[in-house]
C-alpha cells in the first residue's frame, strides 16, 4: 500500500485500520490519519443538527386491505463498528480535541446531555454486543469494574466529560440506546435529572463519582438504573 | 375487542420506532433538503407513509434503514411536487440559513457551511456514514450505487471539506 491507496482508504472511512505496516514507517500518514480522525470528529458535531419536538401527525385508520404493501425489507446488516473499530490513538486524538474546543459548560449536567449529540453513532439499536476484550479496555480495571449483567452493551469508547477520561458506554433499552457514563471523579451530593426535548435521564451519585443514564423520551430507566448500579464496582 | 387491541398494538409499535428514530428522520431531511421547514414537512410525510406501510416493515430491526429510504422518497417527491431551485448559498432563505444559524463555535460553524456548500453527490453518502452510522454497503444499497463508487465520493467529500477547512484556518 503506498500513501495515494492509504489516504484514499482513510479518507473514505477514517476508522479504516488497515495498511498498518505503511502508516507504522510513513509520518506523512500518520499526520494525515490525525487530521481526518480530528475532523471526522467535528463533522460529527456538524451534522448533529437540534432536532424540534416530534409533532405526530394524525394518523389515519388503516383498514387491513388498504395497507400499502412495499418490498421486503432487507435485514440490516452487521452495523458499521467504524467508530469501535478506531484505536486508542481515536480517544486520544478525540479527548484532544474536546479538550482544545473551547466549549464550556454550564454544568455537568448540560456536558453530560450534550454528549449524546456528540457521537451520534453510538446511539444505535443493534444486538452485537460489545466484546469483552473492547470493554475491559475501557472499563479499565484500575477505574471501574463491571460485567455485563447491566444489559446488553453494544458500544463502548473512552470519552473527555469535565476533562477527565470516562468511560462512555452504551447499553440496548426496551425502547432503543441507552447511553451510560462512567464518572469516577464527579461527585455529586444527589442524584441530578436530565431532560431535553429527546432525551432524559440521570446522573446518580455513586460513592465518590457518580453514573449518567440517559435514554429516549419513551425508555423507562429504573430498571437500567438498577442493573447498572448493580453491575458496577469503583476499584478506588 | 380482538381488532381493538390489534389496533392498539400496531399505534404502539409505531410509537416505539418513531421515538427511536425521529432524530435520525429530521437530521437526515434535513441535510438532504438543507432546509429545516422543508424538514418537517418531508418528516410528516414520511411518517404518514410509514404509518401506512407499517404491516410491511416485517422485522424492526430493518427499522431504520426502512425509515431512511421512506425520507429519502418523501424529500424527492417534496422537490419534485415544487420543483425548487438548486439552494444558493450566498442567498439562503430564512429556513435555510436556520440550519447553519445554531452553531455556538466559530470553527464549527465554518464546517457546517463547507457541509451545507458540498455538492448532494457527496453530502448524502457522508450523512449516511457519519450520522447514521450506516455502512459502505448499506450506503450503496441505499443510494443504488456500487461499493466502490460510495467509498470515492466519502474520500472526495471529505479531503472537500479538509481543503476547506485548511484554507480557512490559513486565512
Amino acid at each position: 500500500m503506498n500513501c495515494e491507496e492509504y489516504r484514499e482508504a482513510i479518507g473514505a472511512d477514517p476508522s479504516f485500520d488497515g495498511g498498518a505496516r505503511h502508516v507504522a514507517e510513513c509520518a506523512a500518514c500518520q499526520a494525515y490519519r490525525s487530521d481526518m480522525l480530528a475532523l471526522e470528529q467535528q463533522i460529527s458535531r456538524a451534522l448533529a443538527i437540534e432536532v424540534p419536538r416530534l409533532v405526530m401527525p394524525e394518523l389515519p385508520e388503516v383498514a387491513a386491505d388498504n395497507v400499502v404493501t412495499l418490498a421486503a425489507p432487507r435485514r440490516v446488516s452487521k452495523p458499521a463498528w467504524f467508530a469501535m473499530a478506531a484505536t486508542v490513538a481515536l480517544a486520544a486524538v478525540l479527548g484532544l480535541r474536546m479538550l482544545s474546543s473551547g466549549i464550556e459548560y454550564a454544568s455537568l449536567a448540560d456536558e453530560v446531555l450534550a454528549h449524546v449529540d456528540h457521537e451520534p453513532y453510538a446511539m444505535r439499536v443493534t444486538d452485537t454486543p460489545v466484546s469483552d476484550q473492547r470493554l475491559a479496555r475501557v472499563v479499565a480495571s484500575d477505574v471501574a469494574r463491571m460485567d455485563h449483567s447491566g444489559g446488553l452493551i453494544t458500544y463502548a469508547q473512552t470519552c473527555v466529560i469535565n476533562g477527565n477520561d470516562v468511560p462512555h458506554l452504551v447499553l440496548q433499552g426496551e425502547y432503543g440506546p441507552v447511553m451510560i457514563l462512567l464518572m469516577p471523579d464527579e461527585m455529586i451530593p444527589e442524584a441530578v435529572p436530565l431532560s431535553d426535548e429527546n432525551s432524559q435521564g440521570v446522573i446518580l451519585p455513586v460513592g465518590n463519582g457518580s453514573i449518567a443514564i440517559i435514554g429516549g423520551r419513551e425508555e423507562r430507566l429504573e430498571a437500567i438504573e438498577q442493573s447498572v448500579l448493580d453491575s458496577v464496582t469503583w476499584s478506588t | 375487542m380482538h381488532e381493538a387491541n390489534a389496533d392498539r398494538g400496531r399505534r404502539r409499535r409505531f410509537d416505539r420506532i418513531v421515538a427511536v428514530f425521529h432524530q435520525d428522520m429530521y437530521r437526515y431531511a434535513a441535510w438532504l433538503s438543507r432546509d429545516k421547514a422543508i424538514a418537517e414537512d418531508v418528516v410528516q410525510e414520511a411518517l404518514l407513509r410509514a404509518w401506512k406501510s407499517l404491516d410491511a416493515l416485517r422485522d424492526d430491526a430493518a427499522a431504520k434503514p426502512w425509515l431512511l429510504t421512506i425520507v429519502r422518497r418523501e424529500n424527492a417527491r417534496y422537490f419534485e411536487r415544487r420543483r425548487l431551485e438548486t439552494v444558493d448559498i450566498d442567498n439562503l432563505t430564512a429556513s435555510q440559513a436556520a440550519l447553519l444559524a445554531e452553531q455556538p463555535d466559530e470553527e464549527l460553524a465554518d464546517l457546517r457551511a463547507a457541509i451545507y456548500a458540498l455538492d448532494d453527490d457527496y453530502r448524502e453518502p457522508l450523512v449516511l456514514q457519519v450520522l447514521l452510522g450506516l455502512s459502505t454497503k448499506e450506503i450503496a444499497a441505499q443510494l443504488g450505487l456500487k461499493q466502490g463508487a460510495v467509498l470515492t465520493r466519502l474520500h472526495r467529500a471529505r479531503a472537500k471539506l479538509k481543503e476547506t477547512m485548511d484554507s480557512e484556518a490559513g486565512a
